[in-house]
């Protein structure tokens, strides 16, 4: 009897714990595993200043980055906030392009320092510009938006 | 070995340059602030402090005597090493607030960094409910947010989460016994807040909860560089008690010492328990805001969806939009942003191919980009704040018969809910049952015994409808006590079982249930030890805010007559208070052509 209650014990403590509230794919999110070993934020970066169209990040694929900071912070300057930010809620923001409004189009109004309702505006009257087909990146779409605000 | 030499330098240094200070030197060492500061918890003979890293302490003996750390702290702020300085950030401000020290803090690049990127403006604590596809979630999660004083949203803030560094071990056996061992290093991440609703919302379909603490100018720069402090460290990661929710509750301490959370976990420390102890400190909590999961929102959208808009959401779904074209446009944009979201929802359950998601996300947006009207539905603002469900821990005293005979039961159980629990603020359907036991004295034979210890036992029910699908399961893991229906005599049994099968829900409060599995018990009362068998186990569950009922039949097919046994059990509980409960419980049990029928009366207490 003692055995088995000790067993039992053992047993279901065991189940009960199984795998821990594991932390590793530190700041990048969970895709970052599938993501490993892709290019890092840096070139995209620079494909974003450079007017370059190469990336990883394609539509879809937004949990988990491949452009995440190490350090797993929100920084830099404007433009690799946009992009880090487009490459984790690309999603997100497709809905609220094609709707005109939602908390993505509030943060990077923020993000610029725009009005939001012109931000909304124009990414509405622009989603085809944005997304022009279902294989679009995040790279893409950060240029793209850059142009569309700038205009 | 550990030497303390540094002890007495710093001691006769401190003693020559601040004699003011010196005398009353302890009185400060021993302060809640600076206890709390260093994570020192009392033990039977002295302090010892939780930080597991040798580099959390400046002084050899650091660890355990909170004098000789101030000292050597003071002494770090009179040197010139600078770099030590910068990992020190809070305890500097602590000593200047105290006037223990006049010398300036350096600049710390990094630090300095590290505070641009985060540009803090309040905390908040998170809590997301239970995950029950994922054993060490089930109990939930807590963790931090530095909200942002970025324009923009919170979306630009920091999650700060505590947890275990497990590095390549996670398939192995050996990774909830290195768990429960403290094998592991526990520490903290930072990521920014997009991330974490991503993981949690949209990936783990997990409501979050955020608590926006009530903090002044002075505690949220303390708070922040005390996270920069212990952000640098490790710390042995035990599951259930040295955990991702109690460390927090240190590091809230370590910021008001007076809020003394800490020590309320001495045992076990459940994510759940601790976002109401911060809730029950008097101004803490300023607000309460709720994210609900994505499927949620799916759900709450599809609930407000007319007939024709619900046929036109299932076409869409399909790629079909021409009934949505038929709906006047202002109907439209519901439809084709819920279908969206149905997309991505299935798409993160592996439901559909990456070309699939593709190509039909894409469709709906340019349709919804076409439809010039906004949306009408209302998003889903609230929830049942967990803070207001039931407490863990449960003790229940019971009077009943058993065949005939009298007896009084005394229940407990360590954690969590049952189905038949009030089910307010936990997730539908789900269910945690550890270390449930009871005993019993039974009045004729005027024994005690242990007549139940129900070791594990998880429950999920998901309902089944026309878009969403997901398996109901249970797996049981119990001792009982039960009758030789040939010779009438008791023996125990070990018993384990796994079974799947499938919720159907009438509406939020009735829903039936089937599930069927493998079944084995072991014990030496039992003919050759032990039997194998298959379960079917049909039920019906029926759930208010006032009461509850379950009803459930399970017939098990066995390789011992003795394990073959068809089950009747109908329980129903009235929930008096938040906390009180009544419960009626009958069973009927047949097996070997004899019968078993128990009645039992309880009142349930949790605490």
């Amino acid at each position: 009897m003692k055995k088995i209650i000790f067993a039992s014990l053992v047993l279901g403590a065991v189940a009960l714990t199984a795998p821990a509230h594991a932390i590793d794919s530190t700041g990048c999110g969970l895709g970052s595993m599938a993501w490993r070993g892709q290019s890092g934020i840096l070139p995209q970066v620079a494909a974003v200043t450079t007017n370059g169209t190469f990336g990883t990040q394609t539509f879809g694929i937004t949990f988990g980055t491949s452009g995440c900071d190490p350090n797993g912070r929100v920084t830099g300057g404007t433009q690799k906030m946009v992009l880090a930010f487009l490459e984790n809620n690309l999603e997100q923001f497709a809905m609220d392009a094609a709707a005109g409004q939602g908390e993505t189009i509030t943060t990077l109004a923020g993000i610029m320092n725009m009005d939001e309702k012109t931000v909304a505006e124009k990414t509405y009257q622009n989603f085809a510009v944005l997304f022009p087909n279902e294989n679009v990146d995040a790279v893409d779409v950060t240029l793209k938006f850059y142009q569309i605000m700038k205009a | 070995m550990r030497v303390c030499h540094k002890y007495f330098l710093s001691t006769l240094f401190s003693l020559f340059v601040l004699p003011a200070y010196a005398s009353n030197l302890s009185d400060w060492a021993y302060s809640p602030s600076w206890l709390a500061l260093v994570h020192y918890q009392p033990t039977l003979t002295g302090y010892e402090s939780t930080i597991g890293s040798e580099n959390f302490y400046l002084s050899p003996c650091g660890k355990t005597n909170p004098l000789k750390e101030l000292d050597a702290t003071i002494a770090l702020f009179q040197s010139n090493d600078d770099k030590t300085k910068c990992l020190f950030p809070a305890r500097y401000l602590w000593l200047e607030k105290n006037n223990l020290i006049n010398a300036p803090f350096p600049k710390c690049q990094e630090f300095e960094q590290f505070k641009q990127d985060l540009q803090p403006s309040g905390i908040t604590l998170l809590f997301t409910d239970a995950y029950m596809n994922n054993s060490s979630s089930l109990f939930g999660h807590t963790l931090l947010r530095v909200d942002t004083a970025r324009k923009g949203t919170q979306l630009l803030a920091h999650g700060i989460n505590y947890g275990a560094w497990t590095n390549g071990y996670e398939n192995s056996f050996l990774y909830a016994v290195y768990g429960l061992a403290g094998f592991y290093p526990g520490g903290f991440t930072v990521k920014p807040y997009y991330d974490i609703i991503n993981t949690y919302n949209n990936i783990e379909n997990r409501d979050i909860w955020e608590y926006n603490l009530n903090l002044s100018n002075e505690e949220l720069d303390f708070f922040v560089a005390h996270i920069w402090e212990v952000g640098q460290t490790t710390t042995p990661y035990y599951f259930f008690t040295q955990n991702c929710s109690y460390m927090l509750m240190e590091v809230f301490d370590a910021v008001k010492p007076e809020l003394n959370l800490a020590q309320g976990f001495p045992v076990q420390t459940i994510p759940l328990d601790t976002i109401k102890e911060v809730n029950k400190r008097e101004g803490l909590v300023k607000s309460i805001n709720y994210r609900p999961s994505r499927q949620r929102k799916i759900k709450y959208r599809m609930q407000q969806m007319s007939d024709e808009q619900y046929q036109a959401f299932l076409d869409a779904i399909q790629l079909n939009l021409q009934s949505t074209q038929a709906l006047p446009e202002e109907q439209r944009a519901d439809v084709l942003e819920t279908a969206y979201q149905y997309i991505q929802y299935q798409y993160v359950a592996q439901d559909i191919a990456l070309s699939e998601y593709r190509k039909k996300s894409f469709a709906l947006l340019k349709a919804r980009n076409q439809v010039k009207a906004g949306q009408k539905f209302n998003e889903l603002q609230e929830g049942e704040n967990p803070v207001y469900s039931h407490d863990s821990k449960q003790i229940s005293l019971g009077l009943g018969t058993y065949n005939g005979e009298f007896f009084e039961e005394l229940r407990l159980r360590p954690a969590y809910h049952s189905l038949i629990d009030r089910s307010f603020g936990f997730l539908p359907g789900a269910a945690i049952n550890f270390l449930d036991m009871a005993f019993r004295h039974y009045d004729d034979k005027n024994n005690y015994v242990l007549q139940r210890l129900n070791i594990l036992q998880l429950t999920s029910l998901s309902p089944i409808d026309e878009v969403f699908a997901a398996p109901s399961y249970q797996i049981t893991v119990d001792i009982l006590r039960q009758l030789n229906p040939s010779d009438e005599d008791n023996y125990y049994t070990f018993n384990a079982a796994v079974e799947g099968g499938g919720t159907y829900a009438l509406n939020d409060n009735i829903w039936f249930y089937a599930l069927t599995g493998v079944q084995g018990a072991y014990g030496g009362g039992l003919p050759h030890n032990q039997w194998l068998g298959l379960s079917l186990k049909p039920g019906l569950l029926v759930r208010f805010s006032e009461a509850s009922l379950q009803l459930e039949a399970q017939k098990v097919w066995a390789t011992s007559k003795i394990g073959s046994t068809l089950k009747w059990n109908i329980t129903a509980d009235y929930f008096l208070t938040r906390n009180w409960s009544l419960e009626a419980a009958f069973s009927y049990t047949q097996n070997y052509g004899k019968n078993v029928t128990e009645t039992v009366f309880r009142l349930k207490r949790n605490f």
